[in-house]
């Protein structure tokens, strides 16, 4: 009887382990995420795709804090140079100089 | 006498009759020629001096007058009193003194109508001045979308 029950006690606590092996095996990644040792969130925000996205876009110089006076003289600045730009395609028209770069500060 | 961009190819007297039916007109410093949508009557050539040819626009909420481009000896400015509905779709002012030559769309009217082959010399002159103005600005049209389409949908 002692050995049976004996038999009996082992048979439960061997389910038992194989139970949480299972569960450990089985488990989600975000629950392994939780359960692991703290992950700094630095890194974690490193892989998220928006980050990257406006990471990608071209840094703009802000005009916020520019007197409105040299505002206009640079927005004038930079017709005279489109002025420039689009005459040098029609005396010699090719798709390069079309859209050949100018020094003007409102689109560099 | 400058004859200038809309007489090219005339005989000279013939550039002369067609300048005396003009009226010189001296601009003073910061004067203006014509306003955006004022009824154009008459084309102008500018006989010396400069004019700044703006367009409004909105700059931090407030309506500024900004420079589309500048007309210096020689060249005609005001085409819109030849074509309709005849209203200035610029306006134009002097930054400096600047002196005129201001030819009324029905005297040119009538003068052309007697003399066809000054009339057509005159339009293709001014076909010229409007080609190259819409060339222009074709292509400074499409370097602006050229940037957009980087900025926004690169």
């Amino acid at each position: 009887m002692e050995m049976l029950l004996m038999g009996a006690c082992l048979s439960v606590f061997g389910l038992a382990v194989a139970c949480l092996a299972f569960g450990a095996a089985t488990r989600e990644p975000e629950q392994t995420a939780a359960a692991a040792p703290a992950v700094p969130k630095t890194e974690v925000k490193a892989a998220v795709r928006p980050a990257r996205f406006f990471g990608d876009r071209p840094v703009l110089p802000a005009y916020s804090d520019v007197p409105i006076e040299a505002l206009l003289l640079q927005i004038e600045n930079h017709v005279r140079l489109e002025h420039a730009a689009a005459e040098s395609f029609l005396e010699s028209p090719n798709a390069s100089l079309l859209h050949a770069r100018t020094i003007s500060s409102l689109v560099n | 006498m400058i004859h200038g961009d809309l007489l090219t190819g005339l005989p000279q007297e013939e550039a002369e009759r067609v300048l005396a039916l003009g009226k010189r007109t001296v601009l003073t410093s910061g004067a203006e020629l014509f306003h955006l949508g004022d009824a154009a009557d008459c084309i102008y050539l500018v006989v010396r001096g400069r004019l700044r040819l703006t367009l409004p626009m909105q700059v931090r909420g407030k309506e500024e007058d900004v420079l589309v481009e500048e007309r210096s000896s020689g060249q005609t400015v005001g085409w819109s009193a030849l074509i309709p509905p005849y209203r200035f779709t610029l306006t134009a002012t002097a930054p400096l003194e600047t002196e005129v030559m201001a030819l009324p769309r029905s005297a040119l009217n009538g003068y052309f109508g007697a003399h066809p082959d000054t009339g057509y010399a005159v339009s293709l002159n001014l076909s010229s001045v409007i080609g190259q103005r819409l060339q222009l600005f074709q292509a400074m049209w499409l370097r602006e979308v050229q940037r957009m389409v980087e900025l926004r949908c690169a």
